[in-house]
């Protein structure tokens, strides 16, 4: 069962494949590749001009369902009609193709532009499968082609019915590659939108799987010999605080600081005050996983210290800011502070949170703002929808026009390669409207430079880049890395096999299920 | 033979009939021309409708793309989102593309600052209310998917309201103050005021995971859906199998309407029972069932029909909490994933066909209310 949102990738999940994917402890496996390829097996070479080229070789015993063969014209074609300028669409690197070549029917080449670590996967992934050629419509385009809605199917399921709004149908393709696979033949995903209703229905064992439940189902299926509930061994959304360093309402942090958070030491003094483990065991159950850095799963886990909660500390770290209490009335004001707020200024600030997430996170951020009281900070609380949150700044979109003080929500990069979204989180360049997501305007030319660095294949380079990076996050606050959700699935005790990824749908791995 | 007295009497009689029959006529006239009025108003009003709705759907916080890009999109997506979706252009030139097509107009299709080829829409005065940003699939074709289902659900739920409403109706009215009606009237105000999603979720806690059939030990009725699945029930698409997945949506869409229109017919009759036309009925020694069902009933259910007739939008608009509860895919599931999800184009075509039900009930039940009642004039 799925909710009313996000069951379309379930189509690309279990009907088609592309060169690889990623298994949820961030490991890279192959589906229509023999092999991942490397500097060592020569599938990747580095040319003198800072440009890269990356030889990919497909299985040939990969069959459409019409029997025709998968080859390299399928994923020139899956290239072509993505890059297409007007009826294409935008995958993860693509601006760094130059080209994309056939060596013959099982290889190709791709041709960088530059050093991109993260072409493992390119054309794979939780993101982009191979058409087939000789099947989709190009002059339909890649967005509104009719093979989107009736694909044909190399994957382990062929699509035989999709009822709009109800269910989806998927009954085993017969000439799957991996013989014997898979084991269950046939998949109904039954569309449900109300949660209570779905856990209703694991419980009366009416339903195998219910996929990406909240913490409050997670809990309530505790227990219960019916169902059971899967974490991911990995956890990927970092809940946070994002404090804006240029005054709210503008995007230049230098031209105009933030009156409250251009000082780091408040920002250092906010952290120390918000209880992440009470957050946790309150709302949470003891679900999350206190986080307090962007590079906590692997391949780049970083030592970088747990941050202490001492809001005594945090207290004389305020007064020391020239922060203080002037007119005892519970909120601190401005008084000989150094962020060029007049003297008075009360600490007072706008709290944003998004409403899809839930209750959850409506609690977090009252606890938060609860916990910023205790230290003389007041926080006028906001929900509002993700989309006008994350709009664009032309629209009015709150974080990219700079419009807020601190916002609450979860983040995180997709796939195992952080590079990309380091340099749209942090970088100067993505500090502007329309430019990235360096919302907190965070200008530091040292991780800069570290972020330039990153755009290597030498993995112990990569390593130490991104823990200096992480350390120059921990020192200067721009985000509060307070703790992450794992991905949960709830599964029925008669399936074997199931196993939640942040990485994939938890039918990532669908072929390897078993009735009892 | 024809005395004095009869051929008066006929001549008054005929000259009376001339004159109610040119009475009709005219009445006729008049409704003809009141409804043609109500028609071309009703296009004015459709027209001024769409440019507010537009701008207010085109300027409301969040936008599309940021829903449609996640929570971080990237500048590159925008631009080829925006140009796909004709949102590049001017607020008003998009009205106008939305209204009359941009198949007579040369345009940019890939970003190089040249416009290159004709536009390929018609616009909604074509019948072309473009593509589901979401689904990338024509607007038309969702709704037609969605709109029996709705249909389906929210008339049978209105039958099934005023099947049951009417007799509780006109049996509280006539035994005022009887333990019945008493009973009626609280569970009126109980109807009327518990929430619909609470209703729903507690039906289905009752009927589907506490009561088990007997015989099969199945659970007494499905939770949700259309339909079973053909795994589950190979009997899918029977006509019981249908009636199963509706009683518990009807039950917690019925009850409201039961409350309110049992509760405005009681009323209704309650004005009309003590009045002298009735007596002088029972003094013809009329049977009290005639009375209340020729002489009573006729007259009460005047306002309840309009109320009727000012619902029926609803069949056709569905109702979200419960579509949502028991996962019905009809209108109101739609409409607020598009709204949600700031799907213009789907939200544009939900919103102005839903408003030109709402004209259109309207005038019906205005229409209505003056052919059931001879005293209200057309002008």
């Amino acid at each position: 069962m799925v909710a009313d949102t996000g069951y379309d990738a379930l189509v690309m999940e279990l009907v088609m494949l592309g060169m690889t994917d990623i298994d949820p402890n961030g490991n890279v496996f192959v589906e229509l590749a023999t092999e991942l390829p490397n500097l060592d097996n020569e599938g990747v070479v580095l040319n003198d001009d800072g440009t890269m080229s990356v030889t990919w070789k497909m299985r040939n015993d990969v069959q459409w369902q019409d029997d025709k063969p998968v080859t390299a014209d399928d994923v020139l074609f899956t290239w072509n009609a993505i890059s297409n300028p007007d009826t294409g669409s935008w995958i993860p690197g693509s601006d760094y193709i130059n080209s994309v070549e056939k060596i013959d029917q099982y290889s190709f080449v791709v041709n960088y532009n530059t050093i991109y670590p993260g072409y493992l996967t390119q054309f794979g992934g939780e993101q982009v499968v191979i058409w087939p050629a000789h099947y989709c419509d190009i002059e339909q385009g890649f967005v509104s082609w009719d093979c989107g809605r009736a694909p044909l199917s190399n994957g382990p399921y062929v699509l035989s019915e999709w009822v709009e709004g109800d269910h989806m149908t998927f009954t085993k393709n017969e000439t799957f590659y991996l013989a014997d696979k898979p084991e269950i033949d046939k998949v109904i995903v039954q569309i449900i939108p109300e949660d209570t209703v779905r856990k209703t229905m694991m419980l009366q064992g009416d339903a195998d799987i219910d996929m990406w439940i909240n913490v409050n189902t997670a809990r309530d299926l505790e227990g219960s010999d019916v169902a059971k509930v899967s974490l991911s061994p990995s956890d990927r959304w970092v809940m946070r605080l994002f404090m804006n360093q240029a005054a709210k309402g503008t995007t230049d942090p230098a031209a105009t600081p933030h009156p409250i958070l251009s000082d780091v030491s408040v920002r250092q003094a906010i952290r120390m005050a918000v209880d992440v483990d009470t957050i946790n065991t309150e709302i949470f159950y003891g679900l999350a996983t206190p986080t307090w850095t962007e590079f906590f799963r692997p391949p780049y886990q970083c030592e970088i210290p747990r941050p202490a909660f001492n809001p005594e500390a945090s207290k004389v770290m305020l007064e020391e800011a020239g922060w203080k209490d002037t007119d005892a009335d519970g909120v601190r004001e401005c008084s000989g502070c150094t962020t060029g707020a007049p003297e008075g200024y009360k600490m007072e600030m706008e709290f944003i949170t998004y409403a899809e997430f839930g209750e959850p996170l409506e609690l977090t951020q009252q606890l938060i703002a609860e916990m910023l009281g205790n230290i003389g900070i007041e926080m006028n609380i906001t929900v509002v929808e993700g989309s006008v949150l994350w709009d664009l700044a032309e629209n009015g979109g709150i974080e990219q026009s700079g419009n807020f003080d601190i916002d609450l929500w979860d983040d995180g990069y997709a796939g195992v390669d952080p590079t990309d979204y380091v340099w749209e989180t942090y970088s100067q360049e993505a500090i502007q409207p329309g430019g990235g997501w360096n919302i907190v305007r965070w200008d530091n030319p040292v991780v800069d430079m570290f972020i330039d660095e990153s755009y290597t294949l030498d993995e112990g380079v990569r390593k130490e880049t991104f823990c200096a990076i992480g350390e120059f996050i921990n020192e200067e606050v721009p985000i509060i890395h307070l703790f992450t959700v794992p991905n949960a699935d709830a599964y029925s005790a008669r399936i074997e096999g199931v196993q939640s990824s942040v990485n994939d749908l938890v039918t990532w791995n669908i072929t390897d299920w078993k009735i009892k | 033979m024809q005395t004095k007295r009869s051929l008066h009497d006929n001549c008054a009689w005929s000259a009376l009939l001339e004159d109610h029959s040119s009475f009709r006529s005219a009445r006729k006239r008049l409704m003809a021309t009141y409804i043609l009025h109500r028609l071309i108003q009703t296009i004015v009003l459709l027209f001024l409708l769409s440019i507010i709705l537009f701008a207010l759907v085109n300027l409301a916080s969040g936008g599309p793309l940021s829903a449609y890009g996640g929570r971080r999109i990237r500048p590159e997506r925008v631009e080829l989102l925006k140009r796909q979706f004709g949102l590049d252009q001017p607020l008003p030139i998009q009205y106008i593309y939305w209204l009359a097509g941009n198949d007579w107009i040369q345009v940019d299709t890939n970003g190089d600052g040249i416009k290159d080829e004709y536009g390929t829409r018609k616009g909604i005065l074509r019948g072309d209310f473009g593509f589901s940003y979401r689904t990338r699939e024509p607007v038309l074709q969702e709704i037609g998917l969605r709109l029996p289902n709705t249909i389906t659900l929210m008339s049978i739920t209105m039958l099934t309201a005023l099947v049951i409403a009417i007799p509780i109706g006109i049996y509280s009215a006539i035994k005022q103050y009887s333990i019945f009606d008493l009973f009626a009237t609280t569970f009126s105000f109980a109807g009327q005021a518990v929430p619909e999603f609470w209703l729903g979720l507690l039906l289905i806690l009752i009927f589907y995971a506490w009561l088990k059939n007997p015989w099969t030990g199945e659970p007494l009725l499905p939770p949700g859906g259309m339909s079973s699945l053909d795994s589950v029930a190979p009997w899918r698409h029977s006509l019981s199998d249908r009636l199963s997945h509706l009683v518990l949506p009807v039950l917690t869409g019925a009850l409201g309407w039961i409350a309110w229109y049992s509760r405005f017919l009681r009323s209704s009759l309650l004005e009309i029972l003590p009045l002298n036309y009735l007596k002088s009925a029972r003094a013809r020694g009329l049977s009290e069932r005639r009375v209340i069902f020729r002489h009573v009933l006729s007259n009460a259910m005047i306002p309840i029909v309009t109320l009727i007739a000012l619902d029926l939008p609803y069949i056709f608009t569905g109702a979200v909490l419960i579509e949502t509860i028991f996962a019905w895919p009809g209108m109101g599931r739609l409409y607020y994933q598009a709204a949600v999800e700031r799907d213009y184009p789907l939200l544009m075509a939900v919103l102005i066909i839903g408003a030109a039900f709402i004209i259109l009930c309207n005038l019906i039940a205005d229409v209505l209310y003056a052919y059931l009642d001879p005293r209200v004039r057309y002008e």
